[in-house]
């Protein structure tokens, strides 16, 4: 889907006018955007070529506005993925090599979670406009101190949380900010595989800098690699931030076959000021439930990774027969499902729920690299068309900044064993999305 | 529950009601065509009230209905009952005997599958055969209440509608007006909104008898008293929702082997047996 397409399907959703003022960093999807930079191309440097960073170059090579002029990646084999599909762009193996180059308009950093910052910082400071990958960064304060910055210096910085441009997130939130399920009542996140997280090692010496993800020296693991994306819908559904947070962690699993230190197995609650609280919870070792998303309301509950509606109402609507009805009023006619046998009351549990909009794309979660219709490619479509204006979508940055953090204060709530808050000094001006 | 209408003009060429009450611990449904807002906002309301004083009449556990008059005195004598009751009496006993006894109105009988009343059609009176017996017509009721109201949505001129009781018991006047049918798909039990069964209604009605949609067994075999747990369900569609009705009912209740002996008695009904399978699948057997 490229960006027009996205819009578009917005609009048979009957929902683009109000996505636009809801979701102000979707403006560059608008058709008036493109016209904005039509015929121009963005000079973009890869900065990680792993198999996150040819995740997006899959999606680079589908967009003409897009002039792929820099790789680098200190691990060879990685750079020649790469380099087979850019043949003529520059090859460096040291990312401020690949910053000094002025033919470099944007750079898309793709690399271990504790290098985000420092490059992000230092592609800013060299005036490159930046897409980094989630979380924003290593530590709290190294998060802030990147907002900052970005701040200071007024540059364009998008981070890798691509459910902010997946047309059912974006739709279910307005059904939610419209009140379709009530109050918000509780946010259920989970995320379950059965897989070891791991990558070919050629060599014993490589395992860290392959396999940096298991390490935390160099990861937080499943808080900052998966939570992050999912932390965000309850903020995003409920217009406000988690006041405390707590959770548990161990490894439980996959400390015995490897040397990994970050947990394979996580449970988090944030509670917000309302009391209403979140919950992540990640196991991979088992992966019977998959990825789940849930914002329960109190009149019925939306399915974020389904992109389905489950309404509370205990008794059907008889809709099998109200089909008929709209059949004839619509001069049609074709198979109404309502016979079965006797009706029995409260069914909610069996009630087969509405999908919210048409041809909902469902990701598992399974693949540790990346999935197809998850809003990825509409992201990166946004950030070239930010890298052509160099205007930065207003509360973008801010959704990505609060995951990174709260993502972080609950590994730390973890390590701790402690009940935390976001200290103040964390705190930056957040204005919560609401439909008005 | 109140009683909902709906009168839509959208098609200008077939204006469309629908109507939908409770009744008989049900939802009763039913989408017209081509009728008159007045006239179907009268026969809705006509109906519902047709529906519920059938309930009455055939509850068993309102002391003041006749069915319970008759459960409290007929095991010791005579008992005069009205036209209706009575002709509900007699096909009662018909289909007992009509399905090898695997449909019966009697509960709490001491023998099973033997006549449990008696009547003299001179007296209109009944007479229960020992004092052990009581009659629960729910079983019944239903089929008959649907052709009841299937009779004066006829009689009220309507050439085209379908008419829903609890989605087990359907039937159908005329056809669908952008087609030769009412098309109604029976849903599978183990996929919501998945069907097993496409089934054309014209003229005609249909009857679904199985678990409940929340997976109970609510069935008695009448020969054994014990709960009939078939994982299958039986489909009749026929003429006559009542017989329909009765039909899916015995059917289900009794063994496989003998539902092929006592639908040769049956002319006009098709019998199939859908077993849902795990996934949305379904296998199909017609009898």
């Amino acid at each position: 889907m490229n960006r027009k397409e996205f819009l578009s399907d917005c609009g048979r959703m009957g929902f683009a006018g109000a996505v636009l003022s809801l979701f102000p960093w979707l403006e560059s999807c608008s058709e008036k955007a493109k016209q904005e930079v039509s015929g121009e191309k963005a000079r973009i440097g890869i900065i990680g070529t792993g198999s996150r960073g040819m995740f997006h170059i899959n999606h680079l090579l589908q967009m003409p506005q897009v002039e792929v002029v820099a790789l680098c990646d200190n691990y060879r084999p990685h750079l020649e993925d790469a380099v087979q599909y850019y043949p003529q762009a520059k090859q460096y193996d040291d990312y401020r090599r690949l910053l000094e180059d002025k033919n470099v308009q944007g750079v898309i950093i793709a690399t271990p979670l504790y290098l985000h910052g420092r490059m992000t910082m230092d592609a800013l400071r060299a005036c490159k406009r930046v897409f980094c990958e989630k979380s924003m960064a290593f530590t709290l304060d190294e998060a802030l101190e990147v907002y900052n910055l970005r701040k200071e210096l007024g540059g364009v910085l998008f981070i890798g949380q691509q459910r902010l441009f997946d047309p059912k997130y974006i739709k279910a939130m307005q059904m939610i900010h419209e009140g379709v399920i009530g109050d918000v009542v509780g946010v259920r996140n989970y995320w379950y595989r059965n897989n070891d997280w791991r990558r070919e090692v050629p060599s014993p010496e490589l395992e860290r800098h392959i396999n940096w993800r298991l390490y935390s020296d160099y990861s937080r693991g499943l808080m900052t690699e998966l939570a992050c994306h999912q932390l965000q819908n309850g903020s995003w559904a409920m217009g406000m931030l988690p006041e405390k947070v707590m959770g548990s962690g161990s490894l439980i699993h996959w400390n015995k076959v490897d040397k990994r230190d970050v947990y394979d197995c996580v449970t988090a609650i944030f509670t917000y000021p309302n009391g209403v609280n979140m919950t992540f919870e990640s196991i991979i070792s088992n992966k019977h439930f998959g990825m789940g998303e849930q914002i329960l309301g109190s009149k019925g509950t939306i399915d974020l990774v389904t992109g389905m509606h489950y309404t509370d109402e205990s008794a059907p609507k008889g809709s099998g027969m109200h089909q008929l009805v709209e059949q004839i009023e619509n001069g049609v006619m074709s198979n109404s499902v309502f016979a079965g046998t006797s009706w029995a009351a409260e069914t909610s549990a069996l009630a087969p729920g509405m999908p919210i909009m048409a041809n909902v794309k469902v990701v598992t979660g399974e693949s540790s690299v990346g999935a197809e219709a998850d809003g990825s490619k509409e992201l990166l479509e946004a950030f070239i068309h930010a890298v052509i204006t160099g205007k930065q979508p207003e509360k973008v940055l801010e959704e990505s900044y609060y995951a990174t953090q709260f993502a972080l204060l609950a590994d730390k709530a973890m390590h701790e064993g402690a009940i935390l808050t976001l200290d103040e000094k964390y705190r930056v001006p957040y204005e919560p999305l609401k439909t008005k | 529950m109140a009683l909902e209408f709906q009168y839509s003009t959208k098609n200008p060429l077939y204006p469309v009601t629908y109507i939908s009450f409770y009744a008989m611990h049900t939802r009763i449904e039913m989408v017209a065509v081509g009728q008159q807002e007045c006239a179907g906002r009268e026969l809705a309301q006509q109906l519902e009230a047709e529906v519920k004083a059938m309930e009455r009449r055939f509850n068993r556990f309102d002391s003041r209905s006749p069915l319970a008059v008759l459960n409290t005195r007929a095991a010791t004598q005579e008992v005069e009952v009205d036209d209706e009751l009575f002709l509900a009496l007699e096909l009662c006993e018909a289909f007992r005997r009509g399905t090898a006894g695997y449909f019966d109105v009697a509960t709490d009988t001491s023998v099973k599958g033997q006549v449990s009343y008696m009547l003299n059609p001179d007296k209109h009176t009944v007479r229960y055969t020992s004092s052990g017996v009581a009659l629960d017509m729910g079983g019944f009721a239903k089929g008959f209440a649907l052709e009841r109201v299937r009779k004066m949505v006829t009689d009220a001129g309507v050439e085209s509608a379908v008419i829903n009781f609890g989605n087990s018991s359907v039937a159908a006047i005329g056809h669908h007006p952008y087609g030769e049918w009412w098309p109604v798909g029976v849903e599978h039990t183990r996929v919501s909104g998945v069907m097993a069964r496409e089934v054309h209604l014209c003229d005609s009605a249909m009857s679904v008898s199985g678990r409940t949609t929340r997976g109970e067994y609510h069935i008695v075999n009448p020969r054994t008293g014990g709960t009939v747990a078939g994982e299958e369900l039986i489909l009749v569609e026929g003429r006559s929702a009542l017989v329909a009705e009765v039909l899916s009912t015995a059917l289900y209740a009794a063994p496989r082997a003998e539902r092929t002996e006592i639908m040769k008695q049956y002319d006009g009904y098709r019998v199939t047996e859908l077993y849902c399978r795990e996934g949305g699948l379904t296998e199909s057997r017609e009898l």
